[in-house]
């Protein structure tokens, strides 16, 4: 296995949007950053996003082109499909070993033509559609991915050789090995971010065969308009959703999931959906089933205020469970927990649970930071100082925290690459102060020799 | 002279040269090509003699698109290059920023926007649409031709900030600068440090108690010798620009319990629900004013709580209806009444917590404040801070009964939820209300058992009409940006609808302001928690460090510049210039002879045009954006 040395100020871990902004803000303050991604592209969650609330900003728009400045900046050095085995204390410094798994693809040499891609006979359903579209068995992950580099997933790889034989500049390599990464860095920023709670986890939200109850992030690719299907339509049949309803709190705030806190974006991201719906659908009824609106942050309200007038449907409820018919029309049943508090039977189109925020990783089977009751990284001084982990040089930003909407993520990424400098600038002080004394200890030998 | 300038007229010489030009149009993954027939657009903008590639993409700002540019720069030697894109305000930067990057200069680059003002502008009209994008794309090639290469403008940064406001932002944001060993020096307005904190007794969710968390933050400020605290003082004037500013700061007139600004003494007291003190050991007279220079400001002014009117909820007619803020002293050991709930002398046995006062306001329901306006946004941290009082309310005194009266309970951080089901599990009674029919607060008569009663049609037993008994009714008010009218003045802050102030972008870049070098910390911004408020100081804070890090900042050169040929010193432009120290009148020598002639500042100049727009003799332009550019772009769309 070719092992490959990397030395930097900065380790950053995750290349989502939280992992991105402190490893710019780091690099622009002129410390060397490397960042690892697992993914075969940076951007994180927030490249799959359609639009933004409250500004509506296309995601693709705004989250590109910090991807981009990432890329290309001469500080930054940007490790894809790599994984992080361990990081452990070395003296002053962390010592990280890294595995970057085989991409099958030569990155130095791959031009991102997608000649490959366009001759490859497998379909298979891709991720990052939320396996509502397909991709290929060798496939660039998506249009605005970075690097622009083709990935050949082996598991589903024939090995027909096609790609091989088009690839114009012969970077498919199907005995590519994986490689050892050594790091060696001053400080340490956990960006590892969350995934959503897999779709299945309630079973009264998962009928067995259904294909009509999406999950949140799976509406956000139908709402984009480089989606999997160009438009909003249910999986099932292709029809377009007369009636569609949201799910609120579907595995947040729920004691039976193990998850009783509130995942903070959903009661927003379902509120934005269903704007966007209303756009896309405009003869379409969309209800949004929820406990409580949290629409707390800036400008949050008033968007909230918008959709009601746009008719949007709120109905404070608790959905007991969802039944999918063989024509996969949807029956909903609500306990409406207003009106009269009567439980009905209701019909949708299409369902969108608005799933909750868990951890993306447990970052203690690989660091030496210690996690909370929730199974987020736990912070030191959660008041004051909310970047600081238990370990000292070891920062934290974005949802690897706890879950977070972009902004709080931004804001907590920014502070997680100050309290990293912060850190770093003590680490130069500390050193300038032993080298002051053991210069002074040996000036005064010298003196004592020479009297 | 006259011909001397038309030799140096670099236009006509780029023109001469035929400048070629490369058009690249994007797709914005739909958002334009769904409605603007990009294609064609394409096959028209290649038409025009200067254009000498004109190519289209999915994103034009993702990677490929990028290198795309870059190797046509190269492959077909352009002069310039145009996108067709979303607005200027998302990706021009982008672009620049990519021609920088291959080596090229990025003002040769020009920005059509044929998103916001066209596809989706005209999404009804897909052919007008298509006719207008390739008209504007046609005015940015003419302009593309005029182009010329600039340099950034470079200053000095000095290697110093100002941070104006002493509570947990301003104090963080300070000590995390102080410790790139960078100078900071903290101006705060009240004699006291540690802002609305030190009205707190304990924090959520760590329940912490306030003071230890302000000594220590407010200890570790005072102890820095990189930091120099003035309390009593506000800021009064400040020019310059990022890289370099004064400000000017002075002692608050009137307020004598400041001994005037200097160095304090270290030693830090904490008195309840004012702050930390920190005394100057070098008085002076009050009205006396010290100059600070500095490279950035960071405005961490903090928010005050919304005042209820008189007679909302009987506020101001009972003496038992009180704030949230009130009643967390009067929990407080060291509050009135020595943390003995009592109002009017008497042990409370029923309390009312009313949430959303003075936030989620409905126009056209809520009453507006004397500036017109209702508060229409949320305060954050209304509903976990009312839980909390209740939990504390039901721990120590059990036996005392209490409702709380919300509209939707927003208990969303990290540990927030936890208080919301012990309430519940402790036996806290809750009722929902809508905007439209919210609790009354109402005098009982002579014979009732409690003084108050607050009646309220509650949703969750499905509309009825409930009444509950009480002898305390606390109003859980909202945040409210303190008045920093004569900040807005100073620094020309952009302010927003909730007259907070405003970021840059509400998502991507929430602790920098419009105004270059001028950063925002904490609940100046919006209503938030002290987490949130110490991570958007430091956020700011890095910022900071990143500005005055290199020791210089680059500004963008798109700047006045006069052509000392044409300018005949008349003083018109003067005049108009709205930016103190940008413009002046100066006597020069030309061949022998002194004449005057206007002169620019360049890093004072905000290239508004607004000395374009008056001059006589077209002797005054803004580089980037001259009047013959104009001019070729208005004959290029009448031309099409």
């Amino acid at each position: 296995m070719n092992t490959q040395t990397i030395q930097c100020d900065a380790l950053v871990v995750g290349g989502g949007i939280g992992g991105l902004t402190s490893a710019l803000e780091l690099a622009d303050q002129g410390y060397q950053v490397a960042v690892v991604e697992r993914e075969a592209s940076i951007g994180g969650v927030m490249i799959a996003l359609s639009k933004v609330f409250p500004t509506l900003d296309c995601a693709s728009c705004i989250t590109t082109p910090r991807m981009a400045a990432a890329a290309h900046h001469p500080n930054i050095e940007i490790l894809t499909c790599t994984e992080v085995k361990s990081i452990t204390r070395d003296g002053r410094l962390f010592a990280a070993n890294l595995m970057k798994k085989p991409r099958y693809v030569d990155e130095k040499l791959c031009i991102g033509c997608r000649q490959c891609e366009y001759v490859c006979p497998v379909d298979v359903p891709h991720e990052f559609e939320g396996g509502l579209g397909a991709r290929k068995a060798i496939y660039v992950p998506f249009a605005t991915a970075i690097p622009q580099k083709a990935v050949l997933d082996a598991e589903n790889c024939m090995l027909c050789g096609s790609c091989e034989k088009v690839c114009p500049s012969q970077a498919v390599d199907y005995f590519q090995r994986p490689e050892e990464i050594k790091v060696q860095a001053k400080s340490v920023v956990l960006a590892t971010g969350f995934q959503l709670l897999p779709k299945d986890s309630k079973k009264e939200y998962s009928p067995p065969g259904s294909l009509n109850i999406l999950s949140a992030l799976q509406m956000e690719r139908l709402l984009s308009p480089h989606g999997p299907y160009g438009r909003v339509i249910r999986p099932s049949d292709g029809k377009v959703p007369d009636s569609i309803a949201y799910v609120q709190c579907a595995g947040s705030r729920d004691k039976s999931l193990g998850i009783p806190y509130c995942s903070r974006v959903c009661c927003m991201y379902a509120i934005k959906q269903a704007m966007l719906l209303s756009g896309a659908l405009p003869l379409a009824d969309v209800t949004i089933y929820y406990m409580d609106i949290r629409a707390f942050g800036k400008g949050y309200e008033e968007f909230y205020e918008n959709a009601k007038a746009m008719g949007i449907q709120f109905v404070k409820a608790k959905v007991a469970r969802i039944a999918e018919d063989e024509e996969h029309n949807l029956n909903v049943r609500v306990e409406l927990m207003e009106e009269d508090g009567r439980v009905e039977e209701r019909a949708h189109d299409l369902v969108v649970l608005s799933l909750g925020m868990v951890p993306g990783c447990n970052p203690e089977e690989f660091v030496p930071v210690m996690r909370d009751d929730d199974g987020f990284v736990k912070c030191a001084s959660p008041k004051t100082a909310p970047a600081l982990t238990d370990q000292p040089g070891i920062l934290v930003a974005g949802t690897a925290a706890g879950p977070k909407d972009i902004v709080d993520t931004i804001a907590k990424a920014g502070a997680a690459a100050m309290e990293a400098a912060n850190y770093m600038r003590g680490l130069e002080l500390d050193l300038s102060a032993v080298t002051e004394a053991v210069t002074g200890e040996e000036e005064r030998a010298a003196e004592r020799a020479a009297s | 002279m006259p011909e001397e300038v038309q030799t140096n007229d670099q236009p006509e010489n780029r023109e001469a040269k035929e400048p070629q030009i490369g058009v690249y149009i994007c797709h914005c993954g739909g958002n334009i090509s769904d409605v603007v027939d990009v294609q064609t657009v394409a096959e028209e903008v290649k038409k025009i003699p200067a254009v000498k590639v004109a190519r289209t993409n999915m994103f034009m700002c993702s990677d490929p698109g990028q290198e795309m540019i870059l190797e046509d720069l190269e492959k077909e030697s352009l002069d310039g290059v145009v996108v067709a894109s979303c607005s200027p305000k998302l990706h021009e930067l982008t672009f620049r920023n990519a021609l920088k990057r291959g080596n090229h200069n990025p003002y040769l680059y020009e920005h059509a926007n044929i998103r916001e003002q066209v596809s989706w502008a005209h999404h009804g009209d897909p052919a007008g649409a298509t006719n207008k994008a390739i008209r504007l794309i046609a005015a940015a090639v003419a302009k593309a031709v005029r182009l010329e290469p600039l340099k950034p403008i470079r200053v000095e940064a000095f290697p110093h900030a100002v941070v104006i406001g002493g509570g947990v932002s301003g104090l963080t944001a300070a000590r995390k600068l102080s410790k790139q060993g960078l100078g900071v020096t903290l101006i705060e307005k009240s004699p006291y440090l540690g802002g609305q904190t030190a009205q707190l007794n304990q924090v959520y969710p760590t329940e912490e108690k306030a003071e230890d968390l302000l000594r220590m933050l407010v200890e570790e400020v005072v102890d820095d010798s990189n930091i120099k605290i003035y309390t009593g003082a506000e800021v009064v004037a400040a020019t310059g620009t990022i890289g370099d500013f004064v400000v000017r700061v002075r002692n608050v007139p009137g307020d004598t319990s400041a001994k005037g600004i200097g160095l304090i003494e270290k030693k830090v007291v904490f008195r309840p629900f004012q702050g930390c003190t920190v005394r100057s050991d070098r008085p002076c007279s009050p009205g006396d004013e010290l100059e600070v220079r500095c490279g950035v400001v960071i405005i961490a002014t903090g928010f005050k709580h919304y005042e209820p009117r008189s007679g909302e909820y009987s506020y101001g007619e009972s003496p038992r209806v009180i704030t949230l803020p009130d009643l967390i002293k009067l929990l407080s050991p060291d509050g009135p009444t020595g943390g003995r709930l009592e109002i009017q002398g008497h042990p409370v046995r029923d309390v009312a917590l009313i949430h959303c006062v003075g936030s989620r306001q409905v126009d056209g329901i809520h009453e507006p404040q004397p500036d017109g306006r209702v508060n229409s946004y949320c305060s954050r941290v209304c509903c976990t801070a009312t839980l909390q009082a209740a939990n504390e309310i039901k721990d120590r005194f059990p036996h005392v009964n209490v409702y709380e009266f919300y509209r939707d309970i927003r208990a969303y951080g990290r540990g927030h939820e936890d208080y919301y089901e012990k309430a519940s599990g402790k036996g806290v009674l809750f009722f929902r209300y809508t905007p439209d029919s919210p609790p009354l607060v109402e005098k009982t008569g002579p014979n009732a058992s409690r003084p108050l009663k607050v009646r309220v049609r509650d949703t969750l037993t499905f509309g009825e009409d409930l009444e509950a008994p009480v002898d305390l009714v606390v109003l859980s008010v909202g945040m409210m940006p303190n008045d920093i009218s004569d900040l807005v003045d100073v620094f020309k802050l952009p302010v927003g609808t909730d007259r907070f102030l405003q970021e840059v972008h509400p998502k991507l870049r929430p602790v920098e302001m419009a105004v270059n070098g001028l950063l925002l910390a904490g609940t100046s911004q919006g209503p938030r928690d002290i987490t949130e408020s110490c991570a958007s100081a430091a956020a700011a804070a890095s910022k900071a460090a990143i500005a005055l890090g290199k020791g210089y900042v680059e500004l963008e050169p798109f700047v006045a510049q006069v052509d000392p040929a044409r300018c005949d010193g008349c003083g018109l432009c003067l005049n108009e210039c709205s930016y103190e120290g940008a413009l002046r009148l100066t006597d020069i020598e030309i061949e022998g002879k002194v004449e005057r002639k206007a002169l620019v500042n360049a890093p004072l100049c905000m290239g508004c045009g607004s000395c374009a727009a008056v001059c006589p003799h077209r002797a005054i332009n803004v580089s980037g954006w001259t009047l013959d550019q104009f001019d070729s772009m208005v004959d290029a769309i009448a031309a099409q």
